[in-house]
């Protein structure tokens, strides 16, 4: 009866231990052939922005979708949105975050439009078909049609993106047509005095929505008033929301306020008098809401 | 027949050694994440080239292209170029797109001064 070599083996579970030591932590294998997934989150922002660009230049939203599902994002529109307010932010610039944003828009209502087949009213061009063909199409690829082959799958061309690309080449790129920018203008919904003894004086509150419901980042507002302009974004507090963005009123000056991108305008702005419940007056301010129709 | 009994300890060591390596290199390697662009595979850096090609194209900033390509390190933004279009036109990318490509080579040998 042969006898258990246990040094022999102790010795071989004892050498396997050491090597996968030395294989999983002292010397890795060289990275080569990763995917988008596992880049760094300052290099996943710079891939967004190239998707951005590169849809913001073809209009080709079924290969943005393809491209940005290999960065495993679990919402891609919220991570476009908290992007551009990063860029923002940074300073980083404005049309670059336009771009994201104006992504985030199209993802944002190809997911609703397509199932109601709304037309989009804001253009009355050829192009509005096709670009509402396409997307009705493409939308019904699988998910899994865009995981790991991306790249190679987008190189065959399907017949339904050869179809967009031959009508699109014979007309003009419809590119920004789902840019809110380009949108019809933005209706002033609500508009009402604050009175919050915890809020600063004359606070100017905007916020704005998309037609969806969803607030809206790296909005531009213009705020004028008698000898003077000024702008600024929504999503620079995302604490208080994606389509925030405030102003301080200054006591006795009436302000003016639209959305730069077309809306209604809010005018006689000025900071209003409250009352504390113990009869105490105290400066208020003002809250408007914008909603894309 | 004790040195037997040695030897064969060391070769069993050896033999450990040499599959847990195996193993941790090749069959199941340590997960990476935070990765830099450099690592992508191939067919990812083209994709990232085709994509700024396709920009390109329309915004016709050099400057703006080159810095997009700048992410994948120490090459060149015309030699990151050169390489998406020579994968490319060896993987059967569509026509057009190889065009925009081609496009954006040349618009990057000339800012970088390349003849």
């Amino acid at each position: 009866m042969r006898r258990i070599p246990w040094s022999s083996l102790f010795a071989l579970l004892a050498g396997l231990g050491l090597g996968l030591v030395y294989a999983w932590t002292i010397s890795p294998a060289r990275v080569i052939d990763s995917e988008p997934v596992a880049l760094r989150a300052d290099f996943k922002d710079h891939y967004r922005s190239a998707i951005a660009a590169a849809y913001s230049a073809t209009g080709d939203l079924a290969r943005a979708q393809a491209r940005l599902s290999l960065l495993g994002d679990s919402d891609s529109i919220e991570a476009l949105n908290a992007q551009a307010q990063r860029m923002l932010a940074s300073g980083q610039s404005f049309d670059e975050a336009d771009q994201v944003v104006a992504l985030a828009s199209a993802l944002d209502q190809n997911g609703v439009d397509i199932p109601t087949s709304t037309p989009i009213t804001q253009s009355t061009d050829n192009t509005t078909n096709t670009v509402n063909t396409v997307i009705a199409l493409t939308s019904t690829f699988p998910a899994s049609a865009f995981t790991y082959e991306v790249p190679v799958q987008l190189t065959e061309t399907p017949p339904v993106i050869e179809t967009q690309t031959t009508s699109v080449a014979a007309t003009p790129r419809p590119t920004r047509t789902f840019i809110p920018t380009a949108g019809a203008p933005f209706a002033l919904t609500e508009q009402e005095s604050v009175c919050d003894p915890n809020l600063p004086d004359g606070l100017l509150q905007v916020l704005v929505f998309n037609s969806n419901r969803r607030q809206m980042p790296g909005i531009e507002i213009l705020i004028t008033w008698e000898g003077g302009a000024e702008n600024f974004f929504t999503g620079l507090k995302p604490e208080l929301g994606n389509g925030y963005a405030d102003y301080i009123m200054t006591a006795d000056i009436t302000y003016t306020l639209q959305l730069r991108s077309g809306s209604d305008i809010a005018s006689g702005l000025s900071t209003p008098t409250c009352q504390t419940p113990s009869g105490e007056a105290f400066s208020g301010g003002i809250k408007l809401t914008f909603e894309e129709p | 027949m004790k040195s037997n009994r040695w030897l064969f300890i060391i070769i069993a060591l050896i033999a450990g050694i040499g599959m847990g390596l195996a193993y941790g290199w090749l069959i199941d390697p340590a997960d990476f994440f935070d990765l830099t662009p450099d690592t992508l595979r191939a067919d990812y850096k083209a994709d990232y080239v085709l994509m700024t090609s396709e920009a390109y194209r329309v915004e016709l900033d050099p400057g703006l292209a080159a810095r997009r390509l700048a992410i994948f390190g120490s090459q060149s933004p015309s030699a990151i170029a050169a390489d998406g279009l020579v994968y490319a036109r060896a993987n059967g990318f569509a026509d057009e797109d190889v065009v925009l490509m081609q496009e954006l080579v040349t618009a990057m040998q000339a800012w970088s001064g390349i003849p």
